[in-house]
């Protein structure tokens, strides 16, 4: 490695990224937008009004259940009729009833509860369902007399937060570093090879190490930049306050974390680093742009379903298992859930190995792309 | 086979060529893109590699430079054998396509290959700027000159660090008449100050300009020596008549 040639790289690959405006707004404003998004989506999202139709086909067995099941629902801020079985179906059809709970006639020999949804939004259903479950076995206790004992969660790590956003923000902060930094790696080393500046490169002194250490080290920089600012973004609150007509706003996400914002930050920047050896990598098997992207749903779509981003590793078939193993961003989710959740510090050896592997995963693709950079090309 | 035509610059026993063939081959499958090629030009003067497209010109020139294995026979240049990073630093390649940074300014690619040869002074972008006539566009964006003034400066970048061998492939290629006579006047100011220039071109009124001529055809040179040399043993005054009498007699001594 000549430091001099590694130095011109780096200034130039700089140099194109701080001209390309609207690369550096998808580097550093996309993030904070669609973790904002993301954010105000969790936080602040309705549960939509639930109205449910009690049908007693059961007659007086019935009517033991079904008025502490009503008073149950009201309870829980439901609005509660009693229609026939049929006008029930259709009010659940045309959706001005969320929920038909149909007691049936042979309720008292053991005969199940209907609960009649429309089907269309699973999500919803499923917590309205959770709702009437709920209220059924209040109802049920109430009408033998009975009281149920109150939960008390505590968790081992942390405090339990209600806070949505909170298992999320960990896996979304290392998805997005690894998003951005390989479509710009990727589509920026394609133009080096198509555009014949790479053959050019070729034929001066440098070497397939220098150019791709060069651009380790101008697309980490950018990384490191990105990466600031999203850690900041998401893990700080910044209150401003009322200013005459303006009411007062708090600006950041504020999302609580249990260990030092400085090792999330070597977290996502060993990934990020990883992502510019993959886009140097993957851009061999690129002939335009457009291909670039499509390798997005080949690397980073499997990256996102099966590293723990929205469904935990542990619920995953066990024959995807091995794969889960194998995917760099898995490490780098669990390891800021270490450091965000269970306040790992570097002792902590869990996140030790989650260093280690991405530590390892980003030198090896550095050598698997610098040897993608050959002389003898086409 | 040996070439037809008169070698009128193969360089005196003892003095080391320029450049150096011997029974180059290269292969991509059955195809066999440079097929035993053989010289040594001398130095200090203009090559002209002459030949139709897919003759095998940019193949020749990229094993020349070390961009491409040989599958058989060898490279010199300057007497070392090809491929040679160290020597690449006495190399000057202007590729077919511009192959410059269009995101930078003129002055920024310029410095950018200044540096990577090692000679980043601002003496040193200055002066290959104004050899190439682009003073007035330092600070312009690459991306925004026109095809002129991009194969300018992809030339000023192939010869920032004053190299003693220049390889250019098709140079003037999409240029206008105007330019490319610029171009040849800055060529015949280089080989005079010694550099060996090695231009490939499939434009044939071009070749008198050079100081002796190759033509390839097939992945061959079939033939080699100046202008006029060529012209009377074809027996015609026009070079491209030249060239298809002597892939004719190519064809016939097969």
């Amino acid at each position: 490695m000549n430091p001099r040639r590694l130095r011109a790289l780096f200034l130039r690959v700089v140099q194109e990224i701080r001209r390309d405006r609207p690369s550096l707004a998808l580097l550093f404003i996309a993030p904070v937008l669609m973790t904002g998004l993301l954010t105000f989506i969790l936080r602040e999202g309705d549960t939509p009004a639930v109205s449910a139709a009690i049908v007693n086909e059961a007659g007086p067995p019935g009517s033991v259940i079904a008025g502490p099941l009503r008073s149950a629902l009201e309870a829980a801020d439901v609005t509660v009729t009693e229609p026939e079985e049929s006008s029930a179906r259709k009010a659940v059809e045309d959706g001005s009833t969320s929920v038909a709970i149909i007691l049936p006639a042979d309720l008292s020999t053991g005969g199940a509860i209907t609960v009649l949804t429309n089907g269309l939004d699973p999500t919803g259903e499923a917590s309205q369902l959770g709702v009437v479950q709920q209220a059924l076995v209040n109802g049920v206790t109430s009408a033998v007399g009975g009281r149920l004992p109150a939960i008390d969660h505590e968790t081992v790590y942390g405090v339990p937060s209600n806070d949505p956003i909170a298992p999320f923000a960990p896996a979304i902060v290392g998805f997005f570093a690894y998003f951005f930094v390989y479509i710009l790696t990727g589509v920026s080393f394609l133009r080096e090879r198509t555009g014949g500046t790479l053959e050019r490169l070729m034929a001066t002194p440098v070497t397939r190490f220098e150019v791709v250490a060069g651009y380790t080290l101008g697309f980490g920089l950018f990384a490191t930049i990105q990466v600031a600012i999203l850690l900041t973004w998401a893990l700080g609150t910044l209150h401003v306050p009322a200013i005459g007509p303006l009411p007062g706003f708090s600006i950041g996400l504020g999302v609580a974390v249990g260990g030092s914002p400085l090792l999330a930050f070597l977290v996502v920047l060993l990934l990020a680093v990883g992502a510019v050896s993959l886009g140097i990598f993957l851009s061999t098997f690129a002939r335009t742009e457009l291909q670039i992207v499509q390798f997005i749903p080949v690397v980073l779509v499997p990256q996102f379903l099966l590293s723990g981003v929205l469904f935990p590793v542990g619920s995953l078939p066990s024959i995807l298992q091995p794969l889960v193993a194998i995917m760099p961003l898995n490490y780098a989710v669990n390891g800021l859930r270490q450091v965000f959740i269970r306040g790992a510090d570097l002792g902590t050896p869990a996140l030790q190995l989650d260093l280690v592997v991405l530590a390892v995963v980003a030198v090896l693709f550095a050598v698997v792309a610098s040897f993608t950079i050959r002389r003898d090309v086409a | 086979m040996s070439p037809v035509g008169t070698a009128t610059a193969t360089p005196p026993p003892g003095l080391v060529p320029a450049v150096r063939a011997v029974d180059l081959v290269k292969a991509f499958g059955p195809l066999r893109a440079v097929d035993g090629v053989a010289f040594d030009l001398a130095p200090g003067r203009i090559f002209g590699l002459l030949g139709p497209n897919g003759s095998g010109k940019t193949t020749l020139i990229r094993l020349l430079t070390g961009m491409a294995h040989a599958t058989a026979g060898r490279a010199e240049v300057l007497g070392v054998a090809m491929p040679s990073r160290a020597n690449l630093g006495r190399i000057g390649y202007m590729t077919q396509s511009d192959g410059i940074y269009p995101a930078l300014t003129v002055a920024e690619n310029v410095r950018f290959f200044a540096a990577v040869y090692g000679v980043d002074t601002d003496a040193a972008t200055r002066d290959v700027l104004a050899l190439v006539d682009l003073s007035d566009r330092m600070t312009s964006v690459a991306g925004t000159l026109s095809g002129g003034q991009r194969r300018r400066l992809s030339l000023a970048c192939a010869l920032v660090h004053r190299p003693p061998i220049l390889f250019l492939d098709e140079p003037t290629v999409g240029i206008d008449p105007l330019l490319r006579v610029q171009f040849w006047g800055h060529f015949r100011s280089l080989a005079a100050d010694g550099t060996t220039l090695i231009v490939s071109s499939h434009v044939m009124d071009e070749a008198d300009r050079c100081d002796e001529l190759l033509f390839m055809r097939a992945g061959r040179v079939i033939a080699r020596g100046t202008g006029a040399d060529l012209r009377r043993d074809a027996g015609t005054d026009d070079l491209e008549q030249a060239f298809l009498w002597f892939a004719g007699e190519t064809e016939a001594a097969r």
